[in-house]
């Protein structure tokens, strides 16, 4: 009488084992075009502190900065939900708004000026500020963290987006393998799978690195 | 978020560690947060039909700010109403007509229009927001019905998307109908597809239950998409896996859906589309006794009116005029002819 469906066709090419999960995301979106608070809720618990997440790893930017890049991403999300048809997950949707929004930022950062001048009252002490070490963290360990880190996201971007991204859930956001499997359309066995290949590969990738 | 990491944070080598150690990044404070949401919430609303929010969270607006607020809206209100006086809104597509409901039984909020009641005859289109107090039917553009059940919360998405918040509603949409664009019904476990079908949906905010009465339904969850046939009843939770169990297609549980039956109109109908739609309604499946039986079946041609009857009671009228009669036994309804012998 009632069967799952494996033999109808993925919304989506994007990962092996996808069973139109983000046909879910899809349902997510309609009802918050519907003006559904609970899916608006959802939606904002869901995304935004992955995204801080998603670009603190991948950027040295100050909590402020990070926090107007994902306010102007989510913005835009919103603004164009219309424009979300489910043939990616949603938050991977988000990330490429997001990256988009770290291109501007960059291309911003990049023509404003890059001398402070010390005739400023505020100059002099945004100057101090800067150059305080954190309490309790010494600048050499730090630096060492901060470039294993890049090298560590480095490789990671180098890996199939799915992978990277269900390795970051993993270790960075700390979800569960059931939670990974909802947010990538997969099932449970699937997701266990895509993660055990992802840390192979990322593991062969950085062992090679090393070597060189 | 947090639970979770406890019970993913055992590193089991070199590279869990590092990955743990490179991808774990300290969180934006809870007013950073917050102050993202405001404006993130504000920009959403802004995008949203007026009036369209659902379950609108409290916000720490003073009481001062409040009044002010009140006044601003006023003014924006007067403004707005002077605007529509001068130019009236364009009308949304429709989803379908309203047969049948008690006076002030269907309140709704709509995008474009004031609050309303509708009543018989009323349209119910795109960007509506129903509230049933009690059961309505409606006669949909697109072909088929939909019964509503009363306590019900169902938005129209599009022609042929609605949402259900809670409650039960009742589709049915013959086959060949809606140019072959599925209905899908959206609730928060998942959304359902009709594939030609009669269908049951209860929905609160967290579980659904489908019942498939006849044909076909493509039930898309967070998990999985399952496909279920005339007699199943699946029931899904977020992140619970989908349980499915054959159900009786006729009975009590399906009283509701026959109180709330369009009026069949038999005037010219032939007597064998009748029965069809009574066995349609009943969920029953329709048997000759005999061939005499299905002849007069196929000839007989209907005059007068059912209207307001039961299908059942319709049957029994309507069957009173010819030389058929019927049973019912098992799960089956057995027509039969004088001549024939006994059933």
């Amino acid at each position: 009488m009632v069967g799952v469906a494996s033999n109808l066709a993925p919304l989506t090419n994007e990962c092996e084992g996808c069973h139109g999960v983000y046909e879910a995301d899809r349902a997510l979106v309609a009802r918050m075009r519907a003006g559904d608070q609970r899916a608006f809720d959802e939606f904002f618990k869901d995304s935004a502190p992955r995204l801080v997440a998603f670009i603190a790893r991948r950027t040295a930017l100050d909590p402020a900065t990070l926090e107007d890049i994902v306010q102007s991403a989510l913005i835009k999300a919103v603004r164009h939900l219309a424009s979300y048809r489910g043939e990616a997950a949603l938050f991977t949707w988000l990330t490429e708004i997001c990256r988009n929004e770290l291109a501007d930022e960059h291309r911003k950062a990049k023509r404003r000026p890059t001398h402070l001048s010390l005739d400023e009252p505020d100059a002099v002490h945004r100057w101090g500020e800067m150059l305080r070490a954190p309490q309790g963290q010494e600048p050499v360990p730090q630096l060492q963290a901060a470039t294993e880190r890049a090298e560590i996201m480095k490789v990671l971007e180098s890996l199939p987006a799915n992978y990277a991204l269900a390795l970051e859930a993993k270790y960075g956001d700390g979800l569960s393998v059931e939670t990974i499997a909802l947010q990538l359309g997969l099932t449970e066995i699937a997701a266990q799978s895509m993660l055990a290949r992802a840390r192979e590969a990322f593991r062969q990738r950085w062992q090679k690195r090393s070597a060189t | 978020m947090t639970d979770e990491r406890s019970r993913n944070s055992e590193p089991s080598s070199i590279e869990d560690e590092l990955l743990t150690s490179a991808l774990r990044t300290p969180a934006l404070s809870q007013e950073g947060l917050e102050r993202v949401r405001a404006a993130v919430e504000r920009e959403w609303r802004a995008t949203v039909p007026r009036g369209a929010v659902a379950g609108k969270r409290r916000t720490a607006l003073s009481s001062r700010l409040r009044w002010f607020a009140m006044a601003a809206a006023a003014v924006v209100a007067a403004v707005g109403v002077t605007s529509w006086v001068a130019r009236l809104p364009v009308q949304t597509a429709p989803l379908g007509s309203i047969s049948r409901s008690d006076e002030g039984a269907l309140s709704v909020l709509s995008a474009r229009f004031p609050p309303r009641n509708l009543t018989q005859g009323g349209e119910l289109r795109v960007g509506d927001r129903v509230t049933a107090q009690g059961p309505a039917l409606v006669a949909l553009a697109r072909g088929g019905t939909l019964r509503i059940s009363a306590g019900s919360e169902v938005t129209v998405i599009s022609p042929s998307q609605i949402s259900l918040g809670r409650g039960l509603i009742y589709l049915d949409i013959p086959s060949g109908t809606g140019a072959g664009i599925p209905l899908r019904v959206i609730t928060n476990a998942g959304a359902v597809e009709h594939v030609g079908t009669e269908f049951e949906v209860m929905s609160d905010d967290q579980t659904v239950r489908v019942r498939v009465r006849e044909g076909r339904i493509r039930f898309v969850g967070r998990t999985a998409t399952v496909v279920a046939d005339a007699g199943t009843e699946l029931l899904a939770s977020p992140g619970k896996s989908i349980v499915e169990r054959p159900i009786d297609t006729y009975g009590s549980d399906w009283l509701w859906t026959a109180a709330l039956a369009p009026d069949y109109e038999i005037e010219g109908s032939s007597l064998i589309s009748f029965l069809r739609w009574v066995s349609r309604e009943l969920g029953r499946p329709l048997n000759f006794a005999d061939a005499n039986a299905r002849q007069i079946a196929d000839r007989t041609i209907l005059h007068g009116s059912v209207r307001h009857q039961a299908p059942i009671d319709a049957m029994s009228n309507v069957l009173a005029t010819t030389s058929l009669t019927y049973e019912i036994r098992g799960d089956a309804i057995w027509v039969r002819s004088s001549t024939s012998t006994a059933l």
